[in-house]
């Protein structure tokens, strides 16, 4: 705050605790300033200064202090030192408005009479003060505790509670002879009258004892009132001493003379005055109770000093005497009060008390803090509320600092300024100036923030929503849970600690989380391409693929992150589409991993339509050209040239690791980890960890996007839902259901809410102003603006609205109701208003963000909207919503391992499943295969699940089955299953929701001779060989694979995602077979994604050798006098290399099924290779658009074992949230005939893509179109088609888009 | 230059057109106001009277996007 000249905000925070700002800002002893993480590097900041410099520069008194509303209670405060002044402060923020008596004729306490003005000046301590008068304090002073006023005689008086801040104000004496002589007074006596009186008897040679403040403050008076030798004599050494250091050398400074390790004797009189001093020299010995060396003397060391005053500054305590006697007032054997500690009650009721006569002599902080505790007490006691609770002392354990920078310049605290030595003789003036403002900043500017958030609280004055709770505490909870699921994601890679790339030191070398915030909207340059370094726009772009990942050299990772190639190329392509100018974006990477769904379409795109590069490449270093920024970078490509290339921007492809909290939290459950950190799980048990009942998913469980993440998260869900399918519904409510107010007929009472948004919509449109247009409108009777429409406590202010205003109608001007109607609408139906009787229009994404820079146009455009929508909304009628009941019956089509996964998890769940597989046995693709990344024996575990499967009462299984029939929709779906074994069977089955699961085939390829020689094989056919242990493995010499047979081609431009982890992983079998065998893998990108690079690791290690070939240059396979011979391209020397072979394996494309048929039973698409389209790329993964009908395993796309089982359970999860439903509603938004108007066309049969309409087959409309409304879309089209106007389409029909249209152009 | 500036009207497709729409907003793409949206749950529900209509009531140009 005081670094930003923010002083009146700065000292409204302080003075949310502290009272005398100005006060503190001077005298506290700082020991805050100890705490100071600064101390580390040089000196801790200048707090207190800091503090005092706010106050200095904005007037306390005029701070705005807010205080609860008055309360009739009255208080009595004893004292008006900083404890009775804090006390009464925070009383009065809380209402009450307090009394104290001070005993002196001037307030203050020990501030006023203990302290001198060259330290405090009066007025600043008056000015304070004056403050907490304002609030409505009263202060009596000259009003002492005595015979005529007693702590009894208040509690007569009315007062309901009395705080007792005396103070320490009585001396402690030396205790040696002569004490009593005159000319020997006690420092608080002395400072008490030098302070009321401005004045006193100094006398020529003064000597203190004592080392504390108390005796620096006497002897810094003594000289300015021109005593002629000033001595202070402190029994141990300048070490030990109390007082603070510039106090010390202050007094110095001004002639004070301080006698180390020498203790008073004796007085010596004369003539009944003080004539001198009789002293002993000390030695320091052991260390006593408080840690310092206690002083003991030394022998025959005696001296006398010439002295005429002495005054005793050692100590001072309680003096008791006007509260002795209060009842149950009890006191420590120190001599103080005995109090509570945690609520400073005494053992009086009513009676509370702080500050030195309940700690001793102490500092005023500490008795600011026991007033401000006492305060609170004292409230919570006229409450008659528990005065403790909840305020047990703050402990912070383990706090949590940002770590201060290694190369953090040392730059000591700003001095505070003084007033010349020989200006301060004689006056009293303020020795210490204060910073100016300059150097306040700049002092201000030396605070390393290593506590993040400084707590300045402007975010909670920012935030119009008070979403912000500063002071909230973290609260432990048990909950007894059957089921853990962990999604505790990722960290990305942080790349400071890799120098070569200067991610630190250099501007323009950004991560790839920050490319995604400069390509947002909302992120630091609007959406904008810009860098950096000087923010204009980029010509040149790198991106540096595998930064944290696939390297086990420069960090542990050695795993791929999977996702960051396909984000690279996005972010190459977007940034192209941002740039308005010829961008070059380039790529350097090792091997290009877009093995998603669709995404090798989309890096061929990227490659060829929007010109990104793609360099294959190392990279050596990245320098900075310190004029530009420009960055220089040294690469080699695959040929080993060294090339050295100018960018504008860097961006680092950061990978993603697992954080050591949460391999920490992975140990406190006792969970396995793999070698990468994480959570290790089998390929037949995807989504559960080593621990019974804990699963997992997303990042968590291996590096992966976000669709497989989905998939994940739905599977764990499955997976806990299997285990806990007994307790379903046993811990769920049940809404109360409203019953609906029937308004047809009633006039249109229509409420308008509009919204601000926050700023979104209130910082362009006039809101205030659509609000008051939208109370001009026809039939409405109520209009609001509300600063989020969409918060819970609007929306119970709105069901309130409703109900009160007897509102018919709502409208809603805010965001888009393709996110916000449903809500909006759950309001009305809490209300009682049917749903339907709603309108909401878009003045948020279609108008204030899109027309920023015309508010004035923008409003009139919100006022259009709000009256298109009310003139809509008027005619709108209460829509009935067809109530239909849920078959509870699951059908699964397909008995591979990613449909029989989903079965029975179904079942598992408790629900009755078919399981159609159109073979002969159960398996699918997974009866080729020989064994998992993980080593898992794949037959073994398949045969186990094929038990499970036969073995369970709730699956009915159909083999040699298919479907020639589908009836019905979601939650009533009728279906024939033909089997043909033997005789043809039919069975008609009911059911409620289906899954697709009809895998995929591998590709028999044409090319490579395959087909012309036994020795040349297919992927699978090598896993029957494996599965066999066919024996001539082992006398196999050369063995090679070919990757990409089928895949990546023009044709199926697609990777098979599966074929390079089977290779590398059936090549190191062979090798276990015969360890001499020489293995060539000829690849075009390894694209083991995950852990699976470890596989691809140890290859290398084992001698496999790779050699990569391009798609315009394929290997060359030939049978020469029956030699199997390879001819490739090596792609480092650039020379063909000829292999000869005693085995070739072709891994081969993985194609869908393509069952057309299928598609149309369930109306879901395909997508241009033949996998099916699911619901939403990232978001739907396992379902399909078609509601009720679900999608797992190969039939989405190629998949290994254990993504396939995964979105097996995925499935089921999904169709679990229908199946446990009894009932699903269909939209009200369908269409409706009017038979009497219908000329039975039957055009709307004929274009209905829903089968939604058919003929009346009896009745007095037999022949005329009627529409189901279960099967209607309510998309409208038989509406628009129909020549008689006979179909009307609920809540969008004729009337209802033509009074938006009619209301167009009225003038606003 | 003359002053005049069009009205339009454009009747967009709920599932595709009117969410294109919101997204141009999210994206913060900047427009010129002339234009007011009606939302139809299908550019199948679109008749040719909403586009004369619209013309009538002042409209310079019909936009149906879906």
């Amino acid at each position: 705050m005081v670094k930003q000249g923010k002083y009146e905000a700065a000292l409204k925070i302080i003075m949310k605790d502290l009272p005398l700002p100005g006060v503190l800002g001077r005298i506290c002893p700082h020991e805050c300033e100890d705490a100071c993480r600064r101390c580390d590097v040089d000196e801790p900041v200048a707090i207190r200064n800091l503090k005092r410099l706010a106050a200095d520069q904005f007037d306390p008194r005029k701070i705005d202090i807010q205080c609860a509303p008055a309360r009739d209670e009255k208080v009595a405060i004893i004292g008006s030192g900083p404890a009775g002044l804090s006390s009464a402060y925070h009383l009065a923020r809380k209402g009450i408005k307090s009394t104290i008596y001070e005993a002196l004729p001037e307030a203050g306490g020990m501030l006023r009479v203990g302290i001198p003005d060259h330290r405090l000046p009066r007025q600043i301590l008056d000015n304070e003060i004056e403050l907490i008068t304002n609030l409505g304090v009263e202060l009596r002073t000259n009003s002492p505790l005595g015979p005529d006023l007693s702590v009894e005689d208040l509690f007569n008086q009315g007062y309901k509670a009395v705080y007792l801040g005396l103070g320490a104000h009585k001396g402690i004496n030396l205790g040696i002879p002569g004490e009593e002589t005159t000319g020997v007074r006690q420092g608080v006596d002395f400072l008490r009258e030098v302070n009321l009186t401005g004045k006193t008897d100094i006398g020529r040679k003064v000597a203190i004892i004592g080392g504390g403040n108390v005796a620096i403050d006497v002897a810094r008076c003594a000289v300015r009132f021109g005593a002629d030798e000033v001595q202070i004599i402190y029994r141990r050494t300048r070490k030990e001493m109390p007082a603070w250091e510039e106090e010390i050398q202050a007094a110095e400074d001004e002639g004070v003379k301080i006698a180390y390790l020498a203790a008073p004797q004796e007085v010596l009189v004369k003539k009944g005055l003080v004539c001198g001093l009789k002293c002993i020299k000390m030695e320091l010995g052991e260390p006593d109770a408080s840690g310092r060396r206690r002083p003991v003397p030394v022998k025959n060391s005696e001296y006398v000093v010439d002295i005429d005053q002495l005054i005793p500054a050692i100590g001072q305590r309680l003096d008791d005497s006007t509260i002795k006697n209060v009842t149950d007032l009890n006191f420590t054997k120190w001599g103080t009060i005995q109090v509570d500690p945690i609520t400073f009650a005494t053992d009086r009721d009513g009676l509370f008390a702080g500050g030195d006569m309940q700690t001793g002599p102490s500092v005023a902080i500490a008795a600011i803090a026991a007033g401000r505790e006492a305060a609170e007490s004292i409230i919570r006691y006229l409450d008659g509320q528990d005065m403790s609770a909840g305020r047990a002392p703050l402990t912070i354990e383990n706090p949590v600092y940002k770590a201060i920078p290694e190369n953090q310049s040392v730059n000591p605290r700003k001095h505070m300024p003084e007033l010349a030595i020989e200006k301060r003789a004689g006056n009293f003036d303020e020795v210490e100036l204060g910073y100016d403002e300059e150097s306040g900043k700049a002092e201000a500017e030396r605070c390393l923030n290593c506590g993040y958030c400084s707590e300045c609280f402007q975010c909670v004055d920012v935030c119009l929503a008070d979403a912000i709770i500063h002071d909230d505490k973290p609260l432990d909870k048990e909950i007894e849970v059957g089921s853990i699921i962990l999604s505790p994601g990722f960290k990305p890679f942080d790349p400071s600690k890799f120098d070569i790339y200067g991610y630190s030191n250099f501007d323009n070398v950004i991560t790839s989380m920050e490319m995604e915030r400069i390509l947002s909207a909302t992120g630091p340059y609007q959406g904008h391409l810009l860098r950096p370094s000087d923010r204009k726009e980029p010509k040149k772009i790198a991106w540096l693929q595998c930064i944290g990942s696939r390297d086990n050299n420069r960090c542990d990772n050695g795993y791929c992150s999977s996702v960051c190639c396909m984000y690279a190329v996005k972010e190459a392509v977007i940034a192209k589409e941002h740039a308005d100018y010829e961008l070059d974006a380039a790529i350097f990477f090792m091997d290009m991993r877009t093995f998603g769904k669709d995404f090798e379409r989309y890096y061929d795109n990227a490659r060829e339509k929007e010109g990104v590069r793609f360099v294959r490449s190392r990279i050596h270093t990245i320098e900075e050209d310190p004029a530009t920024k420009n960055l220089s970078m040294r690469y080699s490509d695959e040929k080993g040239n060294i090339i050295i290339e100018q960018f504008d921007l860097v961006v680092l492809s950061v990978g993603l690791e697992i954080p050591p909290e949460i391999s920490e939290l992975a140990a406190n459950l006792e969970i396995e980890l793999t070698q990468g950190n994480f959570s290790k799980t089998s390929a037949f048990e995807p989504v559960s960890t080593s621990r019974d009942g804990v699963f997992v998913c997303g990042a968590f469980q291996g590096p992966k996007d976000i669709p497989q993440s989905v998939v994940d998260a739905s599977a764990a869900a499955a997976a806990a839902g299997e285990i806990l399918s007994a307790s379903r519904n046993t811990l769920t409510k049940v809404r109360e259901k409203i019953p609906e107010i029937n308004v047809t007929g009633d006039r249109p009472r229509i409420g308008v809410f509009v919204c601000k948004c926050g700023i979104n919509i209130a910082g362009v449109i006039d809101v205030p102003g659509v609000r008051d247009y939208a109370a001009t409108l026809p039939y409405v009777e109520y209009v609001d603006d509300n600063l989020y429409t969409c918060s819970q406590d609007t929306q119970d202010e709105m069901t309130e609205i409703i109900k009160t205003k007897n509102l018919n109608r709502v409208v809603v001007a805010a965001c888009t109701p393709k996110t916000h109607e449903p809500l909006f609408q759950e309001t009305l139906v809490n209300a009682g208003l049917n749903k339907y009787l709603f309108e909401m229009t878009n003045i948020r994404n279609q108008a204030s963000w899109v027309h920023k820079n015309c508010p004035e146009l923008a409003t009139q455009k919100a006022k259009d909207l709000v009256r298109m929508a009310v003139t809509k909304v008027a005619l709108m009628e209460p829509l009935e919503e067809a109530e239909l009941q849920v078959t509870h019956t699951a059908l699964v089509l397909g008995g591979g391992i990613a449909g029989m996964s989903s079965a029975k998890s179904l079942a598992d769940q408790g629900y009755e499943t078919h399981l159609v597989e159109q073979s002969s046995q159960l398996g699918g693709q997974a009866l080729n295969l020989y064994k998992t990344i993980n080593e898992e024996n794949v037959q073994e575990n398949l045969l186990a699940l094929i038990d499970e499967i036969n073995k369970s009462d709730k699956i009915n299984l159909h083999l040699n089955s298919t479907i020639t029939e589908v009836e019905g929709f979601v939650g009533n779906f009728k279906s024939t299953i033909t089997t043909k074994a033997g005789d043809e069977q039919t069975q008609v089955i009911d059911y409620g929701i289906a899954v697709l699961a009809t895998g995929a085939v591998p590709f028999l390829p044409q090319e490579y001779n395959y087909g012309n020689d036994p020795r040349i094989i297919t992927s699978l056919e090598l896993d029957k060989k494996f599965i066999a242990d066919d024996p001539s493995l082992k006398e196999i010499n050369s063995a090679a694979f070919i990757q990409c047979v089928g895949s990546r081609e023009p044709d199926r431009p697609y990777c098979s995602r599966v074929c390079c982890t089977h290779s590398i992983s059936n090549a190191l079998e062979l090798k276990k077979r015969n360890p001499d065998m020489n293995i060539y893998i000829l690849y075009r990108d390894i694209r083991t994604y995950g852990e699976r690079e470890y596989l691809y690791k140890e290859a290398r290690e084992r001698g496999i050798i790779f050699i990569r070939y391009s798609l315009d240059n394929k290997p060359e396979v030939s049978i020469k006098d029956g030699k199997l011979m390879l001819k490739v391209i090596d792609h480092v020397l650039d020379l063909p290399l000829l292999i000869e072979a005693d085995l070739l394996t072709l891994a081969t494309a993985i194609i869908p099924n393509k069952d057309e048929v299928l598609a149309n039973f369930f109306k879901v698409a395909m997508n241009e290779d033949g996998f099916f389209i699911e619901r939403h790329v990232k978001l739907g993964p396992s379902e399909f658009a078609t509601d009720g009908v679900f999608l797992c395993g190969m039939a989405h796309y190629p998949k290994p074992i254990d993504e396939a089982i995964a979105q097996g359970k995925a499935a089921a999860s999904r169709a679990v949230t229908l199946l446990s439903k009894e009932t699903v509603n269909t939209s009200g938004t369908v269409a409706k005939t009017d038979p009497s108007m219908c000329s039975a066309c039957g055009v709307c049969i004929a274009i209905c893509p829903y089968s939604a309409p058919l003929f009346t087959e009896a009745g007095p409309f037999a022949g005329k179109a009627e529409i189901n409304p279960v099967l209607c879309k309510g998309c409208g089209l038989c509406v628009a088609s129909c020549r008689s106007g006979a179909i009307h389409l609920k809540g969008f029909d004729n009337d209802q888009i033509f009074a938006q249209i009619f209301a167009l152009n009225e003038a606003a | 230059m003359s002053d005049w500036e069009p009205k339009i009207v454009s009747f967009l497709c709920n599932w595709c057109s009117y969410g294109a729409a919101d997204l141009a907003g999210v994206g913060r793409m900047q427009y010129p106001p002339n234009i007011r949206i009606i939302r139809i749950p299908c550019t199948g529900r679109m008749s040719p009277k909403f586009a004369l209509a619209a013309l009538r009531e002042g409209a310079d140009g019909v936009w149906v996007s879906g």
